[in-house]
């Protein structure tokens, strides 16, 4: 770039540093890595469940905030989580990390719900189908798994993305401080839309007779929530 | 049911806003909760368009705001340390020489140190973003233009220029700018010129002999009338002797004598 006199000026100057972060708070479980899930519960079911599609439905009421580490992955829609998936996170997240600087922790169980699957080729009858396998259900917003430690966001994500792109549902990697801007964004575009129009507000007062083609979990739901999916850009 | 509609239709509690229909539509299609995208009611599709997030304009359109300027940042202990360096190298040393400054290889900047050094000269590689903003605020604003490029400051506190300008000339990557001497701002020129003053000693002998010149002469001057007219008398006398020979030629030189 020309200075005064047509000279150029350099525009290298002085060099900011940069103040490492303090992990000074930052305390160890016993295992840094992850605990390996088991396929079956110790005391398998007998009894065989009805299907309860309603634990994939919805917001997540438990596991939607950090407890030890700072990054994990949270997930934006329902689904199941088998032990083939629970195999690859451990597995994935094993090989990438440093047990010695950086721990991981589940926030999910390992499979208690039994799902039944009849045998191929039969016509329909007949009964329910015997114990298949045990599935976890995970809802919108649930944390799979926390990592923390002495790391950077930007080590873990690489990795992170790669397991989460994995899952049966969208998940994103996430930090403490993203979920904070996340939340605060929702808030955000909650009073800032200009629509004068809600989800909310028609479905309460029942116009145009709407409550005709939504059911009692919509009221709960606002509009944001579609069987197992969850909606991100509607407010 | 039928019990809360009839306490409801007797009016002890009023109606409920928004009721539920009836007959639900349960038996048709799948289930609430799919694997796939389930169809939504063309109604409930209309809903989801008519209730859809609309964000915000602006009042001012953001293209029409201008470049967004970097907040100022604040004041490292570093930028502080290195300020107060360089106002220390202004307020101590005598003599300020401002060079450019182009890559040289590094024995060949130790070198030149080492020589500037043994006249008592100390290099000073300092920051352009650093020296300005105290120039601008000091008394040495007209050497701001000087503060461009890459620059060194060889400063000292005795001003031994001609030794300094030897070195420079000797290396060809180190162009002299300008200099700062006894707080007077000298061009490149300037300083040339100062290098082939004579030393201090040699100008003050000078000066006083020149201051001197007159009131030695002024004892010659007042004597001169004198001296003029024992001059004309002894050329007389010189004559007279020449002319008459015997004893006139005594008694005029005791005259003279008695007459000094």
């Amino acid at each position: 770039p020309a200075g005064p006199g047509g000279v150029t000026v350099p525009r290298a100057g002085l060099k900011r540093l940069v103040i490492p972060p303090d992990y000074s708070d930052v305390t160890f479980p016993e295992r840094t890595k992850l605990k390996f899930m088991e396929k079956v519960p110790a005391v398998p079911k007998v009894k065989r469940e009805p299907r309860q599609l309603r634990d994939i439905r919805g917001p997540s009421q438990e596991a939607t905030d950090f407890t030890q580490g700072q990054y994990g992955i949270l997930a934006l829609g329902g689904g199941y989580l088998h032990w083939g998936h629970f195999e690859m996170i451990r597995l994935t997240i094993g090989r990438n990390m440093n047990p010695k600087t950086m721990f991981a922790i589940w926030r999910v169980p390992a499979p208690y719900k039994p799902v039944t699957r009849k045998s191929l080729g039969h016509r329909m009858g007949g009964g329910k189908g015997p114990i298949d396998h045990y599935v976890t259900a995970v809802k919108t917003w649930r944390l799979v798994v926390e990592i923390g430690g002495r790391c950077e966001f930007e080590e873990v994500k690489p990795f992170l993305t790669q397991v989460a792109r994995k899952l049966p549902f969208p998940a994103i990697p996430i930090s403490r401080d993203g979920l904070e801007q996340l939340r605060r964004e929702e808030e955000e575009k909650k009073l800032n839309n200009q629509n004068p129009w809600t989800f909310e507000r028609i479905i309460t007062a029942n116009m145009l007779g709407m409550r005709r083609y939504l059911s009692p979990y919509d009221v709960k739901f606002q509009g944001r929530y579609w069987g197992k999916f969850f909606l991100k850009h509607r407010v | 049911a039928p019990a809360a509609g009839m306490a409801a239709l007797s009016g002890v509690a009023p109606w409920r806003r928004g009721w539920l229909p009836a007959l639900q539509l349960v038996r048709r299609g799948s289930k609430a909760v799919t694997r796939h995208w389930k169809a939504m009611h063309f109604q409930r599709q209309k809903l989801m368009a008519v209730t859809e997030y609309l964000a915000p304009r602006p009042a001012v359109p953001p293209g029409c705001l201008g470049p967004r300027r970097e907040a100022p940042q604040e004041d490292d202990g570093y930028v502080r340390l290195l300020r107060r360096q360089v106002e220390e190298v202004f307020r101590d040393n005598r003599m300020i020489a401002i060079c450019q400054y182009n890559s040289m290889p590094d024995e060949d900047v130790v070198l030149m140190r080492h020589y500037l050094r043994k006249h008592n000269i100390h290099v000073k590689f300092v920051l352009n973003e650093i020296v300005r903003p105290m120039l601008s605020q000091s008394k040495y604003k007209n050497l701001l233009p000087l503060f461009v490029t890459r620059n060194i400051l060889l400063v000292s506190p005795d001003a031994k220029v001609k030794e300094m300008l030897r070195v420079l000339k000797g290396v060809p990557q180190v162009n002299l700018l300008g200099a700062c001497i006894d707080d007077t701002i000298l061009s490149r020129q300037g300083v040339e010129n100062f290098a082939k003053l004579p030393p201090l000693e040699a100008a003050q002998g000078q000066t006083v002999g020149a201051l001197a010149l007159l009131p030695s002469q002024t004892s010659s001057l007042l004597q001169r009338g004198c001296a003029h007219l024992t001059a004309l008398l002894d050329q007389h006398i010189r004559q007279l002797q020449t002319g008459e020979t015997g004893s006139m030629a005594e008694p005029p030189p005791a005259q003279s004598s008695g007459v000094h």
